[in-house]
């Protein structure tokens, strides 16, 4: 799961450092969009702006965290 | 009363308790606000000379904008630029800007993306910004009730321009930084107020849609209106919108840094037409040319830009702006916009010119020859792609290049895609052949 984040994130997003653990200070808000975008297609969930928090996109590791716990709910 | 700083002083006069800024957990007054202004503007006036152009970054803060006061107080000329541009970049646009003199009357340098790469020096006069205040008070309903909420980079003539029509009645500004963090941007609309106003490029509108809908409907009896703006806005997110603010204006502008705020559309009318910027205003004149672009006139149109007469010449003639804008105008006046007749890219509001990115990007060890394309992106409408042709024995390593050039550009002009090619088309005589990659 980690590993496939890692690869969408840097897909999408060639300028941003996946294992930095302030992933969020590094995002515009384009970065943030592209982000919920794309993990909502690839895992078919559904992600808002409420789930956009500095806590959630701190890591690769908290944003995990998240699909797990959106995949679960599911 | 000629200059934005005439009404901000009568505004501390008239309301000295009204608050006029908000940014964060600070708030302050009329009268704080030109406070901190004239005593900033003491201080310019020590180290700057009359007339004087001076470069800062534009972050979103109640600081820069009191920089921004304080120059024109200090008779000086504001130059707002890019607040992520590397450091290089604007050391060097900074003391190049230093280096002119601008006009008499000048209030503001706004830097703008040009077609042949290379960006340039808009001048905004005094005058200028006047006429577009009152072009938006007229068009739009600013009013002295009006809380509105910026959300975007201030020196870009989207949000800029929305200081002007708030100082000129003595509203109050939110700025927000971005939507980076779209939870902060909905909390600045928990102010007490049903006279909310944002300015949201059609990108911000995409986002909102997709990621916060209910919460925008949540707010259906607090935003007086909406102005979109600075690239097209597609049809089904204007009716999405207009279902979910069924009472608020929502404005769709034609606008731009040379000719100033010309024209404005609330499609939320029942008729909802997508391209149609409506009516010119108050302030200003338009055209449609024998090969169907806009010409504008009238005092919003920019003075020139600085330091660059042939350029100049290129667009402004005897009083009239020649844009590179397609458009008609139907039998009751509207104007429709049909695209762009350049090569220019717009991503999300903003407009890039490929040859900036080509240039930087061949710039880089690996690349051989290049092209940046327009690709479909969810959210900004258009995205960058850049296409390569390797040296010999070189492979591809796209964060490297993609940090290369950020380190060179703004973060909006770096591709985000990447592909390697075996050769780029070019034609007959050689140039890039973009139109090959536009119709594919």
């Amino acid at each position: 799961m980690k590993e496939k984040i890692r690869d969408i994130l840097e897909e999408a997003l060639p300028l941003v450092n996946v294992d930095s653990q302030f992933l969020f200070s590094e995002l515009d808000s384009l970065g943030v969009a592209t982000i919920l975008m794309a993990l909502s297609d690839k895992f078919g969930i559904k992600l808002d702006a409420t789930d956009a928090t500095p806590k959630n996109f701190k890591n690769l590791d908290n944003l995990v965290a998240l699909v797990e716990e959106k995949l679960k709910k599911q | 009363m000629t200059t934005l700083e005439d009404y901000l002083k009568r505004d501390a006069e008239l309301y000295p308790s009204k608050v006029a800024l908000i940014c964060e957990e600070e708030s302050i007054t009329y009268k704080q606000l030109y406070d901190r202004v004239l005593q900033k503007a003491e201080q310019f006036h020590k180290i700057y000379t009359e007339n004087q152009i001076v470069s800062f970054r534009a972050y979103s803060s109640i600081d820069c904008i009191v920089t921004y006061f304080a120059l024109h107080l200090a008779g000086c000329v504001a130059a707002p630029l890019e607040k992520d541009l590397p450091e290089e970049t604007f050391n060097a646009i900074a003391d190049k800007l230093g280096s002119y003199s601008a006009p008499k009357g000048s209030a503001d340098i706004l830097y703008t993306t040009g077609t042949t790469g290379k960006s340039k020096g808009v001048i905004i006069s005094h005058g200028t910004i006047i006429a577009d205040a009152e072009n938006l008070i007229d068009g739009q309903g600013f009013n002295h009730d009006t809380v509105f909420v910026i959300n975007g980079p201030l020196n870009h003539i989207g949000s800029l321009s929305k200081i002007y029509p708030i100082v000129l009645l003595g509203g109050t500004i939110i700025l927000v930084d971005g939507l980076k963090d779209l939870n902060k941007f909905f909390q600045a609309f928990e102010y007490e107020s049903n006279k909310m106003a944002t300015f949201l490029v059609p990108a911000s509108i995409r986002m909102l849609l997709t990621f916060s809908a209910q919460m925008l409907e949540n707010l259906k009896n607090k935003i007086d209106f909406i102005e979109t703006g600075a690239a097209a806005i597609s049809q089904a997110d204007m009716e999405a919108l207009c279902k979910l603010l069924p009472h608020t204006r929502l404005y769709n502008t034609y606008a731009s840094t040379e000719t100033g705020i010309i024209a404005t559309y609330n499609y939320n009318n029942g008729r909802c037409i997508a391209g149609c910027l409506g009516k010119p205003m108050k302030h200003a004149k338009l055209l449609i040319t024998e090969n169907g672009l806009i010409a504008c006139s009238g005092p919003t149109i920019m003075t020139g830009y600085i330091g660059d007469p042939e350029r100049t010449a290129t667009i402004l003639r005897d009083g009239v702006i020649y844009t590179n804008d397609v458009a008609e105008l139907d039998s009751e006046g509207n104007l429709h916009l049909k695209g762009r007749e350049d090569d220019v890219i717009n991503v999300g509001g903003f407009k890039v010119a490929p040859l900036e990115v080509e240039d930087v990007a061949m710039g880089y060890s690996a690349v051989s020859d290049c092209i940046c394309i327009a690709v479909e992106n969810k959210i900004t409408g258009q995205g960058l792609k850049l296409l390569v042709v390797l040296k010999e024995g070189q492979i591809l390593d796209k964060r490297a290049i993609a940090l290369y050039m950020r380190s060179k550009l703004e973060p909006y002009k770096v591709p985000m895609q990447y592909e390697v090619v075996d050769k780029i088309a070019r034609t007959f005589n050689g140039k890039l052949n973009r139109k090959f990659y536009a119709q594919k």
